[in-house]
């Protein structure tokens, strides 16, 4: 018996050296960006490459970086934007998510297929027509004109779906002889026992929107209501690359986002019992 | 009596000559200026403008507020996307265009451009400005803005690479050739050495063309009209180019890639052409790793004329519909291009001043002389032939990648010259005819 | 009233859905069959011209065929590298918080951040890995490259979320069963295949056919790195509507290429969906 343990034991190391071995892997475009970071332009330049920066100390890139973009109120705008977007798209997603899980209606099918439909159509056809929407609405130039166009959120839709489907159906007609309404239902047993599906949809969710470049850049005009990656375009100069700096914003631009998602990965930690999509 | 009489005689005066009073603006004016300029140009565009709502601004009850629009694509994307919703109200007083912009501008509507400014003050000597730089933001006979950031293309080698290799900066391609069989192989670094590396797209075809006397489409590149088809091929222009360019490639001296500021500074490649404006970056990357060395655009043979075509942008105005606001943008068009700023954003980004009174300038002056590099493009702009003109076409980025195409096609699958000009043109007129035909 | 409740609830995502997505496409399917001028005004009825035109056109075929074969290759390449680094994780131990963190950051990153950082890497002259690997590609220069170096971001991009989805399947897979088929004398490939498998099948269709439909819309990666070059060799479909429509003020032709798109990735979509209805185990 000690002999299968201690083959565990040794079992369980070297699973956890691969997959540390793997991590590494995995994360080391992002190490690398951050290092490059503190790499001066001649240190660019060199051949052959290096790795590591000579010197930590060297933070001309962030400062210049700052000189040139107001990180700090372009990283509050992206911040208010893609957490308006990201609440919206959610509560609607999980409405529809409940009526097709829970209920059974007319022409439910085809109002599925046309809401998953939504994904498969490129953002950039509707570019155009959209602006003229939001500009008639009264809405350029605020933060609920750039976060309107992601109200609709057919991947998060079909997940919580998904995840609804797991809850047996007698779950709602017992809570409704308690005297329970559907929306109670859905507030105090469904949502929170789907916690992690939402913790998990609402980081990705998060991301992409703070991702978004062409829609806010074109519905914006004045400098106080820019996002952070047009801040990124401003570094860049428009006939040559300057590595360095470049590599300075993209580390500034992560830190939100970086931060966001370490905090909220230890909430998808504690909560990833639940069977979030298994059949 | 007289002397009771004299304020009121004065007033009266004023009243009875509106042009003198129309040129103070009484109400405070606010102005929107959108521009693409971004890293270092992007700091000094902001320095400029604070420097005028501080002086000229404050004099006149003007404050412009300087807003970056992204890169000169997006920035025009912007602005069809306004002129689509007829939304006018969200266009800007001044703003800062590359070629991609100049149709949109032409045709929206809207356009206050330079001609109409000069026609409503006579009194601002227009002569001033580099005549080359003002021609190419012409389109049907209008100049339509006023050069701002102004570049052409220069070419740059490594001198150090070069001297040891006991050759000559290249004048033409032949001496590219030339040139490349005396390269090492190995650089120092231990990568392959590269002579010439790059693959023509529509500039480069119309520098290129040009030298040749030739333009690629017609209508004068499209600065006349819409262009409608290509003006390249009976002439032999198209023919005569190709043929040295292959022959360039087939003696192994050019690579057929975008060569790249990165390749060059690792001291891989010989011969890099790109735009005069990244002398200053050039400089800071190879930071005494080897000499750069600066020359003229190379020539396709012995018989073409030197030059390439401006490139960068302008500043254009649009009607708002309010007398004061025009005016008020016009002095800070004006301001743009007078001789201080264009001498402090040359020194500072390597752009050529578009005011030659800026050469003149103590900066300007003492910055040519320390890095001789900067001269290069002005010296090279005073040569160029006054008639080559960069390309406007309707399908800008499909014509655009189909010369690419077709060029690495002759290259990389053999086809031959007359092969190579007849699907060229095919593609290309094809382009046009469909544009044509979409906006009778 | 009752009746009507399902409808309510549907009611939100369906408006904006109308308004935000399914009106502009109107319009872009008017625009296939119409003469669009530059300014994006119908001038004219054009019947299936521009689809003729569209389909002529030499670098339709070659966006096509790019475009397809970046999904052939990153769906199961995301599927197979995602799973597996879910299998490896699914046992929680000591560590398990450090490179589940590991494996889930590629998530935090922003795809222009990430493309950026990409092109640094990748570059031949500036970048460490070809250096560091021995290797001489041009990653995002040369033709025959330039397609996997564009491959190797969108999977890099897609790995956090994706292993998420797994790890919560697989860990959902009840212990009893496991242990059951251990009993019943599986080795860990038998009960991979007759236990696992078939209860994290949803998962596994779903992260199929998101990642399907992002490979068939690919652009912005193309975009920044490489412009669809070179010589063609990296364009794409969407990447191709954006060209001819901003940059060559053809809407017409990029309305043909967006519904030519549309009904690529809806068929494959359905096709997932048949193959949901006849292999897909819900319990």
């Amino acid at each position: 018996m000690s002999g299968m343990k201690r083959r565990q034991l040794w079992g369980g190391i070297a699973v956890q050296a691969a997959a540390l071995a793997l991590g590494l892997v995995i994360i080391f475009p992002i190490v690398y960006g951050i290092l490059g970071a503190f790499k001066s332009p001649a240190e660019f330049s060199a051949y052959p490459p290096t790795f590591w920066p000579e010197s930590f100390a060297y933070t001309r890139n962030f400062r210049d970086a700052f000189a040139r973009v107001p990180f700090l109120r372009f990283g509050f705008n992206s911040l208010v934007v893609a957490f308006i977007g990201t609440v919206m798209r959610l509560l609607f997603a999980v409405l529809a998510a409940f009526a097709f899980a829970f209920y059974d209606f007319r022409c439910k099918n085809a109002l599925f297929l046309a809401v998953l439909a939504t994904m498969m159509l490129p953002g950039d056809t509707l570019l155009v027509t959209n602006f003229l929407t939001v500009s008639r609405l009264r809405l350029l130039d605020s933060y609920l004109g750039m976060a309107i166009t992601s109200f609709v959120g057919a991947t998060q839709m079909f997940m919580l779906r998904q995840s609804f489907l797991t809850f047996p159906r007698e779950l709602k007609d017992a809570g409704q002889v308690d005297g329970c309404g559907d929306l109670r239902f859905l507030a105090t047993v469904l949502l929170p026992m789907s916690k992690p599906v939402l913790v998990t949809l609402f980081v990705q969710s998060f991301v992409t929107l703070w991702n978004a470049y062409l829609w806010p850049l074109l519905v914006t005009n004045s400098n106080h209501m820019r996002t952070i990656q047009v801040g990124i375009t401003m570094i860049t100069s428009f006939e040559d690359t300057n590595y360095h700096l470049v590599l300075a914003g993209v580390a500034l631009s992560l830190l939100p986002s970086f931060l966001l998602f370490i905090l909220l990965r230890r909430n998808i930690q504690r909560n990833m019992t639940g069977g979030a999509l298994v059949g | 009596m007289l002397k009771r009489m004299l304020p009121l005689l004065l007033v009266a005066a004023m009243a009875l000559t509106p042009g003198a009073y129309a040129q103070e603006p009484a109400q405070p004016v606010s102005l929107l200026f959108w521009h693409s300029m971004s890293d270092e140009a992007g700091v000094l565009v902001d320095k400029f403008v604070t420097q005028f709502n501080a002086t000229i601004g404050k004099d006149r009850q003007i404050s412009v507020e300087a807003v970056f629009q992204g890169q000169y694509s997006d920035a025009t994307t912007k602005l069809n996307s306004i002129l689509t919703a007829e939304d006018y109200a969200q266009l800007p007083d001044v703003m800062n265009l590359d070629a991609t912009g100049k149709v949109a501008y032409f045709n929206s509507g809207r356009a206050w451009t330079l001609d109409d400014a000069l026609a409503a003050d006579p009194g601002y000597d227009i002569s001033q400005i580099l005549p080359i730089t003002l021609s190419n933001w012409e389109f049907s006979g209008v100049r339509l803005g006023m050069p701002f950031a102004a570049s052409t293309t220069i070419m740059f080698y490594n001198k150090t690479m070069l001297d040891e290799a006991g050759a000559m900066a290249p004048e033409t391609f032949q001496d590219i050739i030339s040139l490349s069989e005396k390269l090492p192989e190995k650089s120092a670094g231990g990568l392959d050495v590269l002579a010439y590396s790059v693959v023509p797209n529509t500039p480069t075809l119309a520098n290129w063309l040009g030298q040749l006397g030739s333009y690629v489409v017609n209508n004068k590149n499209g600065s006349e009209a819409m262009a409608t088809g290509l003006e390249c091929l009976e002439n032999g222009a198209l023919e005569t180019f190709l043929t040295e360019w292959k022959a360039m490639y087939d003696a192994g001296a050019l690579t057929n890639a975008a060569g790249t500021t990165d390749q060059f500074v690792a001291g891989q490649l010989a011969v890099l052409t790109t735009s005069s404006s990244n002398v200053t970056s050039l400089l800071e990357k190879i930071g005494g790793a080897f000499e750069l060395g600066a020359g003229f655009y190379p020539r396709v043979n012995a018989q073409a004329s030197d030059g390439a075509t401006v490139s960068g942008s302008c500043v254009v105005m649009f009607d708002k519909q309010d007398e004061a606001r025009k005016a008020a943008a016009w002095e800070l068009v004006k301001y743009l291009a007078s001789p201080e700023v264009q001498a402090e954003f040359a020194a500072a980004t390597g752009y050529v001043p578009v005011n030659t009174a800026a050469q003149e300038m103590a900066e300007y002056k003492a910055l040519v002389a320390g890095t001789p590099q900067y001269a290069v493009a002005g010296e090279q702009l005073a040569i160029t032939p006054a008639d080559m003109k960069s390309v406007t076409v309707g399908p800008a980025k499909d014509f655009y990648y189909a010369i690419q195409d077709n060029i690495a096609m002759m290259l990389d699958e053999g086809l031959s010259v007359a092969e190579t000009v007849e699907m060229m043109a095919d593609d290309l007129q094809g382009l046009l005819y469909q544009y044509e035909q979409a906006n009778k | 009233m009752k009746k009507a409740k399902p409808y309510l609830f549907v009611l939100p995502i369906l408006v904006f859905a109308v308004g935000f997505v399914y009106y502009p496409f109107f319009k872009t399917f008017l625009f296939s069959f119409s003469t669009v001028n530059a300014k994006g005004v119908i001038t004219g009825f054009a019947g299936l011209d521009n689809f003729t035109y569209l389909f002529s056109r030499r670098d339709f075929g070659i966006a096509l065929r790019n475009t397809l074969k970046i999904t052939a290759i990153n769906v199961p390449v995301t599927v197979f590298i995602t799973m597996g680094l879910a299998l490896l994780a699914t046992k929680k131990r000591r560590l398990s918080p450090v490179y589940e963190t590991m494996f889930t950051l590629p998530m935090a990153i922003a795809m222009s951040a990430a493309a950026m950082i990409f092109k640094v890497l990748l570059n031949p002259t500036v970048g460490w890995l070809n250096y560091a690997l021995g290797l001489d590609i041009g990653w995002y220069q040369s033709r025959e490259y330039a397609l996997y170096g564009i491959l190797m971001l969108t999977v890099w991009m897609g790995i956090g979320f994706d292993f998420l989805l797994f790890l919560s399947a697989f860990r959902a897979v009840p212990d009893q069963l496991m242990e059951a088929g251990t009993m019943d004398g599986a080795g860990p490939r038998s009960r991979f295949f007759r236990i696992q498998l078939p209860l994290i099948s949803p998962t596994i269709l779903y992260v199929a056919l998101t990642n399907m439909v992002l490979a068939m819309m690919v652009s912005g990666p193309v975009i920044i790195l490489t412009q669809g070059g070179p010589a063609r060799a990296t364009t794409t479909l969407i990447f191709m509507m954006y060209n001819s429509g901003y940059g060559s003020a053809n809407y017409s032709l990029s309305a043909c290429i967006s519904l030519v798109a549309f009904a690529l990735t809806f068929s494959l979509a359905l096709m997932a969906f048949w193959v949901e209805r006849k292999r897909v185990h819900y319990q």
